[in-house]
């Protein structure tokens, strides 16, 4: 049985997902992608992810969008913005994320954020 | 031919598009649709905003739980933090401090879609105590020199949560814009003797072109200079420099004035994107002769671009005595 924490990574960008990936699996989680918010949504409803990393900025349904509606289906699964814009974060909508990190390639405090939140 | 203004306080040019004389029905603005899902600013979502430090209308005293009818909560993201020493220092020619700030946000009703305009008298007149309330509380700390009220409505002015709030920024430092202002309106002083918003009003009541509305206290103005189609300032008539010297009545006076001033935009131009601040003396100042603290009012309607941050000019295709005339004229009862 996999009892391993289960991670949604939402981002447009392939790079990330790698990134992401790897560091956080090394971290002992298990990490599940999706490109965009449709698709996200759809793995959210599935999975029942213990946590989710959002990007905010991507084609189509916009992160925050995404955010909103998870939140309105899932109020206690913990979700974590990430956006390479730290501008985003004087968007009010962005307060129902529980947290908001800007993106780094050095991913401490995004792996201290998920440790902090992660349920 | 186009015409060039300047305004009396701090010596701005705006360039009055004339010949355009754009009226209300050729602007176009962008209808926003509501995207609706969860609101962390509704009531029953205490749970998701920082502490509140400020809440009206609960008979229990339950923080951050539902049954308040006005609400104030620190920035969960703030831009400024208020923990820490300001440690002013000096890098060769340059000026720095740490980022000490207090962020708030005045959620200013517990009910999703109500707009200001829509506030009832009581309801409105809550969101003006609240300021003052923050204000007074804020300006005991001794690192603070000004606190700066604002609201931004509509995505296009700089909000994407429709939830009706308005934001609050305590500064270690006078704002470069309103140390202009204070400054302008000082050397209008020292020559004249005279406040110059007194001054303005004064003339504007004689020549009756540019006013919008008034009361017994308040008087809403399009100003000669603005910068953008429909902006407003709203000034209290009696000589005031601080929002924190209004009696009662005067806050009464303002919500009506102001309700006034925003439902006729709103009719001329609905749901028109906007920003408004909020322009008093730094905290801590004696009453000042020279000033006089005012709202003003910017509909977004017009683009900033490379013309105005290259030359601080501004370009306005409606003169302001025709914004004024047309909001004057709306029929608030039609």
């Amino acid at each position: 049985m996999n009892d391993k924490k289960k991670i949604l990574v939402v981002d447009d960008e392939e790079s990330i997902h790698l990134l992401y990936k790897e560091e956080l699996e090394e971290e002992g989680y298990s990490v599940q992608s999706a490109m965009n918010g449709e698709e996200a949504l759809d793995l959210f409803e599935k999975i029942e992810p213990s946590l989710v990393i959002l990007d905010i900025n991507m084609p189509g349904m916009d992160g925050i969008e995404v955010l909103r509606k998870m939140k309105e289906q899932r109020p206690d699964i913990p979700v974590i913005l990430s956006s390479a814009y730290p501008e985003y974060k004087q968007d009010l909508a962005s307060w129902a994320s529980d947290d908001y990190i800007v993106k780094s390639f050095n991913l401490d405090e995004l792996k201290k954020s998920v440790k902090r939140h992660i349920k | 031919m186009p015409e060039l203004r300047r305004d009396p306080i701090i010596g701005r040019w705006v360039i009055i598009a004339k010949e355009r004389g754009k009226r209300p029905s050729d602007f176009i603005i962008e209808e926003e649709k509501t995207k609706g899902g969860f609101c962390p600013l509704c009531a029953g979502n205490e749970h998701t905003t920082p502490p509140e430090v400020l809440a009206y209308g609960r008979s229990n005293y339950a923080p951050d739980t539902p049954g308040w009818t006005l609400r104030v909560v620190p920035n969960k993201f703030p831009a400024l933090v208020i923990e820490g020493e300001l440690d002013k220092q000096g890098e060769g020619i340059y000026d720095k401090m740490n980022g000490i700030g207090a962020h708030e946000v005045i959620i200013e009703t517990p009910r999703h879609n109500e707009t200001l305009v829509q506030m009832s008298h009581d309801q409105l007149i809550q969101v003006f105590w609240a300021y003052r309330d923050r204000m007074i509380d804020l300006a005991k700390d001794m690192r603070f020199r000004y606190i700066m009220i604002f609201k931004n409505f509509g995505r296009a002015a700089g909000a994407s949560l429709e939830h009706s709030h308005s934001q609050l920024i305590a500064l270690p430092i006078v704002p470069q814009r309103i140390e202009e202002e204070i400054k302008g309106s000082r050397r209008y002083f020292d020559y004249k003797e005279r406040c110059v918003y007194c001054d303005i009003i004064r003339q504007e009541r004689s020549q009756n072109l540019r006013i919008v509305c008034e009361n017994s206290q308040f008087i809403v103005i399009c100003p000669y200079a603005p910068r953008a189609p429909f902006e407003m300032w709203l000034m209290p008539k009696n000589h005031q420099s601080s929002y924190l010297s209004m009696d009662n009545a005067q806050f009464h006076s303002l919500t009506d004035i102001f309700s006034e001033a925003m439902r006729r935009l709103n009719k001329a131009l609905p749901r028109v994107p906007y920003n408004y601040m909020l322009h008093t003396a730094p905290i801590r100042s004696q009453q000042m002769e020279h000033y006089h603290w005012h709202i003003e009012i910017m509909p977004k309607l017009t683009m900033i671009a490379g013309f105005e941050w290259g030359t601080g000019f501004y370009i306005n295709p409606t003169p302001p005595e025709e914004s004024a005339k047309f909001l004057r004229e709306i029929d608030l009862e039609a």
